[in-house]
């Protein structure tokens, strides 16, 4: 009996990544124009799994049954959706062939883990709008279903689900192959590959709204997707620096809220709470992110990151990487994030200067966070009246009850005494 | 101790939207409720339509179904023991099923 069977609990997120894996495979032997047909072969599986498991009990090798059966599956499939054409006998041959081959095997393994790359970097294609890369990327390569995203981006499911329909559209009629483009056009790819990446990580790190758990799921997704590519032989110095950065990160997630679901702020975060784990994980890719000459966003972001997590923080040299990122993407964000350093090293006055020019940057507008840094910088400077101002504002923006609460927290602190 | 056949009943296209990640969970749910020790043994329905054998002008004809009316299909069972139909009732309340919007019938197996 296998230890599945015996407890009845099965690896972590299995069927979340076999389904990933799964539909790639299928996908490269359908060819992308059918990808629908290998998503409902993969869903077919996981079906007939959730139906007969219960009863039977679960299989010894539950990655290769549902491997198996998809494959089945999506051999019915193309019989009955007329899929390939003249090709089907081929195709179905090859469907058959693939069948035999036992998930497992480390050459298999190999393939598998290249179909599934190929997958990510066809799903950041330039013909697919940037939107939709993200919610193709999560549907096929990572299994979250259409309400899952839309639960993690507060959108509805018709609009993901549209967005879905339209990027599928655009596989089809640009006729995308699953294969890894070649020379510049590959790091092109991979740029986009790592943006994609680097954005799920950061809707999910970044508590808006939205339920916690999944938004936790998207951080640890978009970690893995990184580890993928960082195990690849396209991995080049800065894919180290993106999983340095998401490990890194990640590792304070479970320090962030104490145990009444209430924010905990980095600085008076209890460190035994960071998962060591992820910190050591991290800081392998980060001194592998270190060969060659490259500085990239990444690069920089990750350097912060490891400061952070080294313990006592130098606030100088985090000011300077702050000004290295900011030279090299002048969002209003970092420039926020930035002013937090600033205070640090030069004081609240100077801080509140450097975040003057951001009132008025309209990417900003109705940002929480923006407010609450203000507030924070008057309270310090015992500008008691100012800074309960910005905090009453900032709880007119969209956040979440936990930062609300936080909000409240500051306000209350603002009272004269 | 008397042997009890609890009867799933279930909504097939209430599934159908679920993530491979929530299926999962569900299969594990289930899984640790059949590892109960009162938990004898348990089947699947197969899925396609089956055939009902019924008299027509008095002689047996088979069909395809049963088609019910509701959207509910009888998709398992399971047999357990309990001392009574109460403790029987008892041990089906917490059948994950029944959170997944299913329905459990229970029947006492005569003679046991």
């Amino acid at each position: 009996m296998s230890a599945a069977a015996e407890t009845g609990a099965l690896l972590e997120h299995l069927f979340r990544h076999q389904s990933g894996r799964i539909t790639a495979h299928l996908t490269r032997l359908l060819g992308p124009e059918h990808l629908d047909t290998a998503e409902e072969a993969v869903q077919e599986a996981m079906l007939r799994a959730l139906q007969t498991w219960p009863y039977q009990g679960m299989p010894e090798n539950a990655a290769a049954w549902l491997f198996r059966v998809a494959h089945n599956s999506a051999i019915d499939g193309v019989r009955r959706n007329q899929v390939a054409g003249q090709k089907r006998d081929a195709v179905v041959a090859e469907l058959t062939r693939s069948t035999a081959l036992a998930p497992g095997d480390p050459d298999f393994e190999e393939q598998l883990r290249d179909d599934e790359l190929r997958m990510i970097f066809m799903c950041c294609h330039p013909e697919i709008s940037l939107d939709a890369r993200v919610a193709l990327s999560l549907k096929t390569v990572s299994g979250f279903s259409v309400r899952e995203i839309a639960r993690a981006f507060l959108a509805d499911d018709e609009a993901i689900a549209q967005r879905l329909v339209r990027a599928k559209r655009q596989i089809r009629s640009h006729h995308l192959a699953l294969d890894m483009p070649l020379g510049p056009e590959l790091q092109q790819r991979l740029g986009a590959v790592m943006e994609v990446i680097y954005f799920q990580f950061n809707e999910g790190y970044a508590a808006h709204e939205g339920e916690e758990l999944i938004r936790q799921d998207l951080c640890l997704e978009a970690l893995r997707l990184g580890r993928l590519l960082a195990s690849s032989s396209i991995a080049v110095p800065r894919v180290h620096a993106l999983v340095a950065v998401m490990a890194l990160q990640a590792a304070r997630l479970p320090a962030r809220t104490d145990d009444a679901g209430d924010l905990i702020l980095l600085e008076d975060q209890d460190r035994s709470r960071w998962d060591q784990r992820l910190i050591a994980l991290g800081f392998r890719h980060f001194d592998r992110s270190i060969a060659g000459d490259e500085v990239s966003e990444y690069h920089v972001q990750a350097a912060i990151a490891a400061t952070h997590a080294r313990g006592a923080v130098d606030w100088p040299t985090v000011l300077d990487l702050y000004d290295q990122l900011l030279a090299m993407n002048g969002s209003p964000v970092v420039a926020l994030n930035r002013a937090v350093a600033v205070a640090k090293v030069r004081g609240p006055a100077e801080a509140l200067l450097a975040i003057e020019p951001l009132a008025t940057d309209p990417k900003l507008r109705g940002y929480y966070l923006l407010l609450a840094v203000r507030g924070h910088l008057l309270l310090e400077l015992e500008q008691r009246a100012e800074a309960a101002g910005c905090f009453r504002a900032a709880l007119q923006c969209r956040c979440s009850e936990p930062e609300r609460r936080f909000l409240r927290r500051k306000l209350a602190e603002c009272e004269p005494r | 101790m008397s042997q009890y056949m609890l009867l799933l009943y279930e909504d097939p296209s209430g599934w159908q939207k679920m993530s491979p990640e929530e299926m999962q969970k569900a299969i594990e749910k289930y899984s640790a409720w059949s590892k109960k020790p009162f938990v004898m043994n348990g089947k699947r329905l197969a899925e396609e339509p089956g055939r009902v054998v019924r008299p027509h002008d008095g002689k047996p004809r088979a069909t395809d179904g049963p088609y019910s009316e509701t959207k509910e299909i009888l998709g398992g069972f399971y047999t357990i023991e309990a001392a009574n139909y109460d403790e029987a009732v008892e041990r089906s309340l917490d059948h994950p099923h029944l959170k997944f919007g299913g329905t459990i019938e229970v029947r006492h197996l005569h003679g046991t």
